[in-house]
């Protein structure tokens, strides 16, 4: 249990799961939460867990692929940072038409009045 | 000066200008003038020195840049310069045609409501047209060759909103019986336009067509390795080398291929050159400002297709060449024999255009062994200037007339205006082909090109009727431009005015304009072409710097022998002075000799002509602007848009059946794609994840 816990020799499983883990929460998260904050947040986690994992093959599995993985995880880093601030603008700005931000209410674009 | 920098200068200062021009001219139109025609003036002095540095004939400089990669294909199409003899002489008389006409219209349209926009749409035109002469291949040429279509656009509708004459009725009313023969009678600037555009769409079909022939067959060709498939040298190799006998297209090969392939693209020079039955663009095209009419005329737009012709020379088969001579004979003669009853300055000068490329034309496909190349390329240069000369003059005479047009108004203007009559006589006499003026030269070459081809043909044993026809249609035409042109001089210069409230007011124009009608003039003398006044002598510096090897399918061209080709020449001399004395004759009797004799002849030459059956043949144009407007305009189009209309087709092909069912089906799929779009993100994304494990379920169970 423990050989398990720790991954053994290279102790890789231990990242997997905490990145499997943190993927389930954003997943949860983006499931259940009305506020679009909290599902942004969601999306950060499951963004994250995926860097982990590159990270973490990268500097277990193959040495090669390292400079790849993390460079990989910086590309997503940025694409985390920019998306944030373009849906938060976004946010902001269905603040200010609608002076609500649920999620279960902002569906104009099903083809019902807000 | 580097003759390659010398075509960048003549290129892009004029592109430079015109994108200013757009967007600058309603505020700074006064300035744009003088920058346009400086910049041309540049283009003109560079353009002068890089052809005399370029010198000697068979030298060519080209650069290029790779602009359209094809992976794996070893093809890359690129842009750039290609300069030779013919190239850049044309690029100098583009630019410098260019100059001398923009330094005219500064007067002609001083007081005009869209002064400067002409002057940028003239530069576009300019720089489009450079871009043709500067091509080192198909594929420049012909988008440049798009850009001149799309210059001469912008030109002849420049009087954007005038309305058409049919929809006046006061015009209507009170229009002479000769009115067929007056461009103001006819449509619109902006129908003329489109109507110049949607003709051209059909020669540029034929082009782009030969075009991707030409790049199909050399860049599939064992011996090309890679590069531009379209550059000349690449081509005009790949066809002496015979890579049009190794593939079959549409069940044609080898000889037919190439003659298809070459017929093609000429057909794009059909367009741009108005030769016939492709013509009927440039009559309507009058309705653009007339030094505009000058430079399409001279230089720039109907230039380009026998430039075209010139340059794809190494290309054309003897079948091929047979062709183009008939169309340029038919071309020559339908148009020269409508001149004649034209009572309009300008349309008179439109269908002398299109008869005098009709000539160029004719002897380009005469084939270089008959002398034919160097005869058609002379043509298209000594036309260029006195055909200048001669639309400026129109100006001159239409601006002093506030706008008639009208030959019958004229009459007495030598005494008004005595430099512009005595530049448009000279311009005359050389379009007639006097001795001593230039066309006498060139067209005399052109003339006993056809009757040397007639020759050869004889003396290889395949001489028929049908070979004498082109040459006897191009004799005819020089007694009729005789007829035609001393015709037009005769009656708005000579005797006494008819209109004498317009004419009374008549004036030369300013100084700059008449040095430029005097310039012209002095060009259109012979010995300036020549360099002697020997009419016999035919070696002339201009013909020897245009006997350029062709290469090609032309690289064992060898002349006649000097002894026949003298005989030949004395010939035609003697024949076309022949024709030109009864032609000038015939032109002076009725509009000289006649009217003087009397009121009563006077009017007997003005009765009614319409019950004349030739004169309702010619003046109706041989009917082919009515039978399109029946057949394309007023059948596919009206008509059968109507006849589709109305049918039932639900009927027929159950078509509403088929509509609504597909209507059907779209909305079904619709409601049942609007059942996942609930509009709740929680939702989307749990569908997302729904979907992501049914995939890795698919992927790790059937793995």
């Amino acid at each position: 249990m423990m050989d398990l816990l720790l991954g053994g020799p290279d102790r890789l499983a231990p990242y997997l799961m905490l990145a499997a883990a943190l993927f389930a929460l954003g997943v949860f998260a983006c499931v259940t939460r009305r506020n679009p904050v909290g599902y942004l947040m969601g999306i950060e986690l499951m963004l994250n867990a995926a860097n982990l994992d590159m990270v973490a093959y990268g500097r277990f599995r193959s040495e090669t692929a390292a400079a790849n993985a993390q460079v990989g995880s910086l590309f997503v880093i940025a694409l985390a940072a920019a998306e944030a601030a373009v849906a938060l603008a976004l946010v902001y700005a269905i603040f200010q038409n609608l002076r609500d931000v649920d999620l279960d209410k902002i569906r104009s674009l099903n083809g019902e009045e807000p | 000066m580097n003759p390659i920098l010398s075509a960048l200068i003549g290129l892009f200062l004029p592109l430079a200008v015109s994108v200013f021009g757009t967007f600058t001219w309603r505020k700074w139109g006064k300035a744009l003038d003088l920058l346009s025609v400086g910049a041309l003036l540049v283009g003109a002095i560079a353009t002068c020195l890089g052809a005399i540095e370029l010198g000697q004939s068979g030298a060519s400089v080209s650069t290029s840049v790779p602009w359209l990669w094809f992976e794996g294909t070893g093809i890359v199409f690129s842009l750039g310069i290609h300069l030779d003899a013919l190239g850049a002489m044309m690029l100098f008389v583009v630019q410098a045609l260019g100059f001398l006409v923009l330094v005219f219209s500064r007067w002609y349209l001083h007081d005009d409501r869209f002064y400067g926009k002409f002057f940028a749409s003239f530069s576009f035109f300019v720089f489009a047209m450079s871009g043709v002469v500067v091509a080192p291949g198909l594929l420049q040429a012909f988008i440049c060759w798009e850009l001149v279509g799309l210059g001469s656009y912008f030109l002849i509708g420049y009087w954007h909103d005038k309305p058409e004459a049919s929809q006046d009725p006061e015009y209507q009313a009170n229009k002479p019986f000769y009115a067929t023969g007056l461009i103001e009678s006819k449509l619109s600037p902006s129908s003329a336009q489109f109507k110049a555009f949607l003709v051209n769409r059909i020669g540029d079909f034929g082009f782009l067509s030969g075009l991707a022939l030409c790049a199909w067959v050399v860049s599939t060709w064992s011996g090309f390795h890679g590069g531009d498939p379209l550059s000349w040298s690449t081509l005009f190799g790949a066809v002496a080398a015979g890579a049009f006998g190794k593939v079959t297209f549409l069940g044609f090969s080898g000889a037919a291929l190439l003659t298809l392939a070459g017929l093609l693209v000429f057909l794009g020079a059909m367009g741009k050159s108005a030769q016939f039955p492709l013509h009927v663009w440039l009559p309507d095209a009058m309705q653009g400002p007339t030094t505009a009419s000058a430079i399409i005329h001279a230089a720039t737009m109907v230039a380009a297709g026998v430039f075209l012709t010139a340059r794809i020379y190494p290309m054309l088969t003897p079948e091929a060449l047979v062709a183009i001579q008939w169309v340029g004979a038919i071309t020559a003669f339908v148009a020269v024999t409508i001149a004649c009853v034209q009572w309009d300055f300008k349309a008179v000068l439109a269908y002398s255009t299109i008869s005098q490329l009709g000539y160029m034309m004719l002897g380009l496909g005469s084939g270089a062994e008959a002398g034919g190349y160097g005869a058609g390329v002379s043509h298209l240069f000594t036309h260029a200037i006195f055909k200048c000369m001669l639309f400026l003059g129109a100006a001159a005479v239409i601006h002093a007339l506030h706008g008639i047009q009208d030959l019958n108004r004229m009459g007495g203007l030598a005494k008004k205006m005595p430099l512009t009559a005595l530049a448009t006589g000279i311009g005359t006499l050389a379009i007639l082909g006097v001795p001593g003026f230039s066309a006498f030269w060139s067209k005399d070459a052109i003339l006993a090109a056809a009757s040397a081809k007639v020759s050869i043909a004889s003396v290889n044993g395949d001489c028929t009727f049908g070979a004498l026809i082109p040459w006897i249609l191009g004799l005819g035409t020089a007694g009729l431009t005789a007829f035609y042109m001393s015709r037009q001089w005769l009656l708005a210069f000579w005797g006494k005015g008819r209109d004498a409230h317009a004419v009374d007011h008549a004036h030369d124009p300013d100084k700059p304009s008449v040095i430029v009608l005097l310039v012209l003039a002095l060009f259109s003398i012979q010995a300036v072409w020549t360099g002697s006044l020997n009419p016999a002598s035919e070696h002339s510096w201009l013909s020897g710097l245009l006997a350029t090897p062709l290469g090609g399918l032309h690289a064992t061209a060898v002349g006649l022998p000097e002894e026949l080709s003298r005989v030949i020449h004395i010939q035609t001399m003697v024949a076309t002075l022949v024709l030109l004395v009864f032609g000038v004759g015939a032109a002076w009797f009725l509009y000289a000799f006649l009217p003087s004799q009397g009121e009563r002849t006077a009017q007997w030459l003005r009765r009614d002509p319409p019950t004349n059956l030739v004169w309702q043949w010619l003046a109706n144009l041989w009917f082919i602007d009515k039978a399109y407007d029946w057949l394309f305009v007023e059948g596919l189009g009206r008509r059968g848009g109507k006849a589709v209309a109305q049918a039932d087709l639900s009927k027929c092909f159950s078509l509403d059946r088929t509509i609504d069912e597909a209507a059907g089906l779209t909305g079904w799929a619709g409601r049942f794609a609007n059942f996942f779009q609930s509009g709740r993100s929680g939702a989307y994304a749990g569908w997302t994840l729904l979907a992501v494990f049914g995939a890795l379920a698919i992927v790790l169970l059937y793995k």
